[in-house]
């Protein structure tokens, strides 16, 4: 791959992206016959973010094709918005999204939401990721970066399940039990 | 919360979604001015390379130096530093900073030299407003080990909304194609927040991910050392990291670095010599760190290798014998920051980081624009809102103009500058309505980053090229934001 072809290979990738997006958009406008442009719009996308591979580098070129399509087909989109005239809220009000749930709370099942969302949810966490370091096999270096990247992962898993979850006690008992657990395997066996 | 049950296995029910959304929304809310501020700090911290090129216009520029002009440069570093110089950074010329610069760094005190192609020093870098910028976005300004945890933790509350945001939408794949705007607000808002949610879901995850592990890296070595290694977190370290040198800090000349370049031409003749870091150079136990760009296919595209004193090479690590998780941990950097695809590749992630920062802003619009069309509007939290939406922008630019007219001005000034402004827009928020708030905000900003493209022009003149394109983003921005105001003041009411 040389210096002066690589701005050629990223245009090619921003043209597979608008290509494959404007497919899937003229399925998603037809009423019939659409299955052919969604099955050959995905079909490009998903060439698009494999040949890279071959040409920019095994991780290099996908990466870059995963930051490159994502502009492609939002520029799609924004070309082919919808003008509408202006409404007033009361007007609105048809059609919309789902309400959030409006559930009943008290002070105290708010502040452990919280703090299973926050403290709990970390050291729940951390217990998995230090298991999946101290358990998996492979290269001590590996299992480490594999195990720190789990944390920020099952910690943002675990803020959207409680800050979602109605039954507290529950999500309360799964995550401390996930922390004993992933800490006392890890300290069970140590790292080696 | 009810499991996910409907007729068709892909459809959640009307009660999961609700609860979900209940989830996604409270979590936005409590995080959505840190995400905001780490996004769009973020987004101007890719162009890190390219500010720093703008606040020194007049330095040297090179394609390539040679070694005895790299020696001869640290070497005026040092002196130019004085005694107790404990670590030297030296900058090799490449396409995306064509300097050579030297930093030394002195009881944790830095200073930044420029030189010339023969190794002369040029005069000292300015950089307050890059490193203003930078460290913002790594640790808002705070004592290190609380701002990356902070930093850090709006990572996983981000990397949390958007498995909550895509939970909570199960039409959100089908309705990718529809943006209607001009109609009502909150359809508007909740199309624009959909649409750059969902497609570029990737890159949100991913600059989410790895700035969540960036951000909480002290917190989780803290805790592996504690659970693993009997608390010895340097055993963590030690894994990735070359080892030290042999501690010996009898005092020595300026250690020589001619023989270690030398023996890197001989092993990476293809390879080009991005960046050393000097140990201790005036002690017997002084070594230097070549990092080495030899493979250009790859994220982590970076050969290490470390001398001694005497030029013996002690540790090497090419890409080739790195394992996945050393090549994780090379890939971090350019993945978050996007500087591993040339110029373009950073526009696209400066756009894609404006999307993300405005998902944060759309977020609590549509949440405002929900209690208002439910007959509960909060006017105070729109005003707000209004005020941290265009008080940061405007702080921003206000503070990069600082650094235009004083290019000495300490990174503590441009933090005053800021942190006064960040208050003054919040507190001040109530005085005015929400749309003289938002042409207020809009206006200044536009203001500030034309005066301060102007003044760069005047001040500093335009040596470098690149200084002339960020003076024109600067400036076409700028004009872009004060147009719609000034056209809006002119309309009769």
């Amino acid at each position: 791959m040389s210096d002066t072809a690589f701005p050629g290979w990223l245009l090619l990738i921003l043209a597979g992206g608008l290509t494959g997006a404007w497919m899937l958009r003229r399925s998603w406008n037809l009423r019939q016959g659409s299955t052919g442009w969604r099955l050959g719009g995905w079909a490009l996308l998903t060439a698009t973010l494999v040949w890279p591979a071959f040409i920019l580098g095994p991780a290099k070129g996908p990466f870059l094709a995963l930051a490159l399509i994502p502009v492609a087909a939002l520029a799609l989109v924004a070309a082919s918005h919808e003008l509408r005239a202006a409404k007033s809220p009361k007007a609105a009000r048809e059609s919309l999204a789902p309400e959030p749930a409006d559930r009943p709370t008290t002070r105290w099942r708010t502040t452990l939401r919280w703090l299973l969302a926050g403290p709990i949810g970390m050291v729940a966490a951390m217990g998995v990721g230090i298991c999946y370091a101290v358990w998996v096999p492979g290269e001590a270096q590996t299992r480490l970066l594999i195990g720190g990247l789990i944390v920020p992962v099952v910690w943002g898993a675990c803020m959207a399940w409680t800050l979602a979850d109605s039954r507290i006690v529950r999500a309360t008992a799964v995550l401390l039990g996930t922390a004993l657990v992933g800490f006392g395997l890890s300290i069970l066996k140590g790292f080696a | 919360m009810n499991a996910p049950t409907s007729s068709r296995s892909w459809t959640p029910s009307p009660d999961f979604v609700r609860a979900v959304l209940k989830g996604h929304s409270g979590l936005g809310l409590a995080f959505a001015a840190a995400i905001y501020l780490v996004c769009l700090t973020g987004t101007l911290a890719v162009f890190a390379n390219e500010f720093h090129r703008w606040e020194n216009p007049g330095a040297p520029r090179m394609a390539s130096v040679s070694d005895a002009a790299v020696q001869t440069a640290y070497q005026a570093a040092m002196r130019q530093a004085g005694d107790g110089v404990e670590h030297v950074y030296i900058t090799i010329p490449s396409p995306q900073l064509p300097w050579l610069m030297v930093t030394a760094d002195k009881g944790g005190e830095l200073s930044a030299f420029l030189a010339t192609e023969n190794g002369e020093l040029a005069g000292p870098a300015a950089d307050s407003w890059t490193e203003f910028l930078t460290r913002l976005h790594v640790n808002l300004h705070l004592p290190r080990t609380i701002g990356l945890f902070i930093v850090g933790l709006t990572g996983v509350a981000l990397l949390s909304s958007l498995i909550s945001g895509i939970l909570a939408h199960p039409r959100i794949f089908r309705d990718a194609f529809h943006l209607r705007l001009g109609g009502s607000r909150r359809l508007q808002e909740a199309d624009l927040h959909n649409r750059i949610g969902v497609w570029a879901l990737p890159f949100h995850v991913i600059v989410s991910l790895t700035g969540a592990l960036l951000g909480l890296q002290l917190l989780i070595v803290g805790v592996l050392g504690l659970a693993l290694f009997k608390g010895d977190t340097d055993k963590v370290y030690d894994l990735f990291l070359p080892p030290h040198p042999v501690d010996d800090a009898r005092p020595a000349p300026a250690l020589d670095l001619g023989p270690m370049f030398a023996q890197i031409r001989s092993k990476v003749p293809d390879g080009r010599v991005s960046y050393v870091f000097i140990e201790h150079p005036t002690e017997m136990g002084g070594a230097a760190l070549f990092n080495v760009d030899a493979r250009p296919d790859r994220l982590s595209a970076v050969d290490a290798y470390t001398f001694d004193r005497t030029g013996k090479l002690y540790y090497a690590k090419t890409v080739d014998d790195t394992n996945l998780g050393e090549r994780i941990l090379g890939a971090l950097g350019p993945l978050h920051f996007g500087t591993f695809g040339g110029g373009l590749l950073k526009i696209v992630y400066g756009i894609l980081g404006l999307g993300l920062s405005y998902l944060a802003v759309g977020g609590v619009l549509i949440w405002l624009a929900r209690r208002r069309d439910k007959g509960r509007p909060a006017p105070g939290w729109e005003k707000v809102w209004t005020a941290v939406t265009w008080g940061q922008p405007l702080a921003l630019a206000a503070a990069a103009l600082a650094a235009v007219v004083a290019p000495a001005v300490t990174v503590s000034v441009l933090i005053g500058i800021w942190g006064g402004l960040t208050i003054a827009t919040v507190a001040g928020a109530r005085a005015f309505d929400r749309l003289t708030l938002s042409r207020l905000g809009r206006g200044l900003t536009g203001g500030l980053l034309v005066l301060t493209a102007i003044l760069h022009i005047a001040l500093h003149g335009s040596g470098d090229p690149m200084a002339l394109v960020v003076n024109a983003v600067l400036l076409a921005t700028g004009l872009g934001l004060v147009a719609p105001v000034w056209k809006g003041m002119r309309q009769p009411a």
